[in-house]
């Protein structure tokens, strides 16, 4: 990433994620790289998307905000989380039990699990408030009931004894989110939290979490794979695509003029924006496997916009093409104008 | 578990498996716990061949020489009759072996078929009965029951297996009829009923191997408890009657002079831990290499 | 492609009359469907659109013959298909075919996507083995799965990649009906594309598809006529384009308001 200061005052900065590298220890001398060199920052009270498609490292790249690696084994290489003077690449599992929760939330997957099925909901939540503090109970239980009623679930008190497969999908993520800001941390990371959702309770749900960036001043990572819905509801986006970021910039600016041909061909793939009846658009070929990533730029097997020097070399790095509009493509400056 | 460790379990990624890297044919994880298992047993299975065959003592044979300490000519020594351990631990593999193969065979049958039978049946009342049935065997610990029965059949390897057959039915029958409905509900067996599959089709080429899949996977951990629990019952004097040649039945004859003649008793100890752990990895070596996934 | 199915006397292939599903009894019990009415011609993609509990589901599987309703008819061709005993009797099981929700289960875990397949190929006609399995390679080459992936087990697969193995097997008792339940929940973005395109592609050679989904932008893409489905009845129902631009009910301009990016759309059109 150029060395170039932000054009807004680096105290909007919360975290700033420097060539970071992550990935697998096989054995002793095989490693395995899932993200190779992630650069973006993340502002205050902003809300970033995070959008790729499967293999692309975001869910990775989520992980190690909230220092999660270690439970699947990946481990951070290289490159900086700077986070509050910190870095979060490097600090051990005890300074993360205070910056988890506490200063980072996270919001989990719809579709999975999410509230532990065993205890209530009213529990887990104060158990999340209550998380390296000390609490009265009194206490506790008032704010939870906060919470619920800040989340907008109608009826707390029925609902704090209720457990969660008593409640809708809906519900459910509007109990993970209160328990992700019960101890009003700077950063919620929301991965996919509504995936699988239907679109009204989606609606919803961002409408929630743009509310909770507005009065609690929190920045909300929102992963996504829908386009559409990082389009509608975030400030900023990070495309990424086998393990690299490869656009970072404001939806607007990215909307108006995509830098990167991954970022046009996804948005000429979209299926809101498709005419019925005509064929879809589709981007040829895979994303190359974690582990068989070619020479040169990774996307340049399916790119429209391909030249000779793109398949040779390293990985091309991110640049600041246009003020606060970073791109990896060699060639983004041709590109100016071509995205539709 | 606090919701945001629960939340971030590790089942993410669902479409994103890692998968293996570049290598020339990697082997399959768990490949060598198998291998290392079958070599434990297929090592204890000849010696249960050859060593009865090829030993200058027979089991019963007793050359009045009590408690002989492990020597040149007797390799295991002598228990408290006088009679070769090393021959006797031997020829008692394939019975042990034999009578857990059976005692588990059996009620693997018995039980998928009826679990596997309730499941598709849409009687309500054969649920019901034979549910309840189930349920109430299931109840008690299976040690329990198979003596309570034993004591009613009489002491003996026979009694053992009618036991077991007649009491461990039910914990198969419980998986296999949990798990068909589970089967049952799946696309592919609603897919088979669109494309027109008969019914005996879907059932025994569908609904059944899946079911099997777990039922067999639960039969191989079951089969390393069985050849503990008859030799448990043969050390209570429940299961092999002296002067069988049985692991269990060894232990408890040489229980009681353990202090001065720990070879009557070690010896086989450890053939039973051999079974038992050759089994183990076979078993985890298995579930191991079903889990993998080459990409 | 599988050749084309006989021609059909009326042309209402599928047609719902006062369909209604109940499950459970007494005071619990839950009324699924309630009274609905539907008719899928031929030749055309239907779109049924509802949310989670709106008995969408239900009412795909009633169609395809796996849930008798407790009241009302389903005909095909003008026939009930819900006669004593089986649905779909005889020839006609064939015809109608279904896509399921969960690419994950839809595929028998034991067997390889060639297999599945060359077994639906093989009783509904196909010759020896051999031909099976290659006209079986054939059908799923044409769904975008190679030779190689043909040979692997569902789990070896991407969701995307098993719903077009679902697709292929469907296929090869070549219906003139496909219901397809939430064909696209379950994967991502760009298999959606995918998928989609092979459904528009069939529907071009002749297929009616019946598309279940809870999201609207796959329906506004592929289907003519559309029917809004809430708490087991339909509210509103006409031509997709028509309901999209100019909802009548709250509930439909509700869900239509929903969806995320429509600035962009709007902006375009």
């Amino acid at each position: 990433m150029s060395a170039s200061a932000e054009t807004s005052s680096s105290a909007n900065v919360l975290v700033e994620i420097r060539d970071l590298v992550i990935g697998i220890q096989r054995t002793r001398s095989d490693r395995l790289i899932i993200v190779d060199s992630a650069n973006f920052d993340i502002k205050r009270a902003e809300i970033l998307g995070l959008v790729g498609e499967s293999g692309s490292g975001k869910t990775m790249v989520c992980r190690s905000l909230i220092g999660t690696l270690k439970r699947r084994s990946a481990s951070i290489f290289g490159g900086s989380i700077v986070f509050d003077g910190m870095d979060l690449a490097t600090i051990d599992e005890r300074k993360w039990r205070t910056v988890r929760g506490n200063r980072i939330g996270y919001v989990p997957q719809s579709a999975l699990t999410g509230p532990n099925p065993v205890m209530t909901v009213g529990k887990q939540i104060a158990e999340a408030v209550r998380r390296n503090r000390r609490r009265s109970d009194k206490n506790v239980r008032g704010r939870v009931m906060e919470l619920l009623d800040l989340v907008h679930i109608r009826r707390p008190e029925i609902v704090y004894d209720q457990y969660p497969f008593q409640l809708s999908g809906g519900m459910r993520q509007r109990v993970m989110i209160a328990a992700a800001i019960a101890q009003d941390p700077d950063i919620v990371v929301a991965d996919e939290p509504t995936t699988g959702l239907d679109v009204t309770v989606q609606a919803e749900i961002m409408k929630l979490l743009r509310e909770i960036r507005s009065e609690f001043n929190m920045s909300v990572v929102l992963v996504s794979h829908d386009l559409a819905l990082i389009d509608e509801v975030c400030d900023r986006l990070v495309v990424m695509h086998a393990g690299t970021c490869v656009e970072v910039g404001s939806v607007s600016d990215v909307a108006r003029e995509p830098l990167h041909p991954y970022t046009i061909a996804l948005n000429r793939s979209r299926i809101d924006i498709a005419t019925p009846g005509a064929p879809l658009v589709t981007i040829k070929g895979n994303p190359p496997a974690v582990g068989e990533w070619p020479a040169g730029c990774r996307f340049a097997e399916r790119c429209d916009f391909v030249q000779q020097d793109c398949t040779i070399g390293p990985n091309p790095p991110l640049l600041e093409v246009r003020k606060g509009h970073w791109s990896a493509c060699l060639h983004a400056d041709a590109l100016g104008g071509s995205g539709e | 578990m606090t919701l945001i460790s629960a939340g971030t379990a590790d089942w993410f990624d669902v479409e994103g498996t890692v998968p293996s890297p570049k290598r020339a044919r990697r082997l399959k994880d768990g490949t060598l716990g198998l291998i290392v298992g079958l070599s434990m047993l297929i090592l204890l299975l000849l010696l249960g061949i050859l060593v009865p065959l090829l030993s200058p003592y027979s089991i019963d044979e007793s050359i009045d020489i009590p408690f002989l300490p492990p020597n040149g000519t007797f390799w295991f020594g002598t228990d408290g009759l006088g009679r070769d351990v090393f021959v006797r631990v031997f020829s008692a593999v394939y019975l042990d072996l034999g009578v857990a193969f059976l005692g588990v065979l059996i009620p693997f049958a018995i039980g998928t078929v009826v679990g596997i039978g309730l499941a598709v049946s849409r009687s309500k009342v054969l649920n019901g009965v034979v549910g309840s049935i189930i349920d109430g065997i299931n109840a008690f610990p299976l040690l329990v029951l198979a003596i309570a029965l034993i004591a009613l059949l009489g002491p003996g390897l026979q009694s053992v297996v009618i036991a077991l057959s007649l009491t461990n039915w039910a914990r198969y029958a419980r998986l296999a009829r949990t798990r068909a409905q589970v089967v049952k509900q799946q696309g592919y067996i609603e897919a088979a009923q669109t494309l027109g599959y008969s019914k005996p089709r879907i059932l025994f080429k569908h609904l059944v191997p899946n079911v099997s899949s777990e039922t067999t996977a639960y039969a191989l951990s079951d089969l390393i408890l069985v050849i503990l629990l008859i030799a448990g019952l043969s050390f209570l004097g429940l299961g092999a009657q002296p002067p069988t040649a049985e692991w269990g039945a060894m232990i408890s004859d040489g229980r009681a002079t353990l202090q001065m003649a720990w070879w009557p008793v070690i010896f086989p100890g450890l053939a039973l831990c051999w079974a038992g752990v050759s089994l183990s990895f076979i078993a985890e070596g298995l579930t191991r290499r079903e889990r993998d996934v080459k990409s | 492609m599988p050749t084309p199915w006989e021609a059909v006397v009326s042309e209402a292939l599928i047609e719902a009359r006062d369909v209604s599903v109940t499950f459970g009894s007494g005071s619990r019990a839950v009324r699924a469907v309630k009274n609905v009415s539907l008719h899928v011609d031929q030749g055309e993609a239907v779109g049924i659109v509802g949310e989670s509990g709106s008995g969408k589901s239900t009412l795909a599987r009633v169609l395809a013959g796996l849930q008798r309703p407790d009241s009302g008819e389903v005909l095909f061709a003008e026939e009930s298909i819900y006669q004593r005993g089986k649905a779909y009797r005889g020839d006609k099981r064939r015809l109608v075919q279904m896509v399921f929700q969960d690419p994950y289960g839809s595929l028998n875990p034991r067997i390889s996507a060639l297999a599945a397949v060359a077994e639906a190929v093989r009783i509904h006609g196909a010759g020896t083995r051999a031909e099976a399995t290659s006209q079986s390679l054939k059908l799923l080459a044409q769904m975008g799965i190679s030779e190689r992936d043909a040979g692997k087990k569902p789990r070896q697969l991407s969701g995307g990649q098993r719903q077009r193995v679902s697709v292929a097997r469907a296929l090869s008792a070549q219906p003139a009906v496909l219901l397809a339940d939430e064909p696209t929940s379950a994967i991502d973005q760009s298999a959606q594309a995918q998928l989609l395109n092979l459904f528009r592609g069939l529907l071009d050679e002749g297929l009616s598809i019946a598309l279940v989904s809870h999201d609207l932008g796959v329906i506004r893409y592929l289907t003519q006529r559309v029917y809004v489905m809430k708490d087991g009845e339909f509210v509103e129902e006409g031509a997709t384009l028509d309901v999209f631009d100019n909802p009548q009910q709250e509930y439909t301009k509700k869900l239509i308001a929903s969806i995320p990016g429509q600035d962009l759309r709007k902006a375009q059109s």
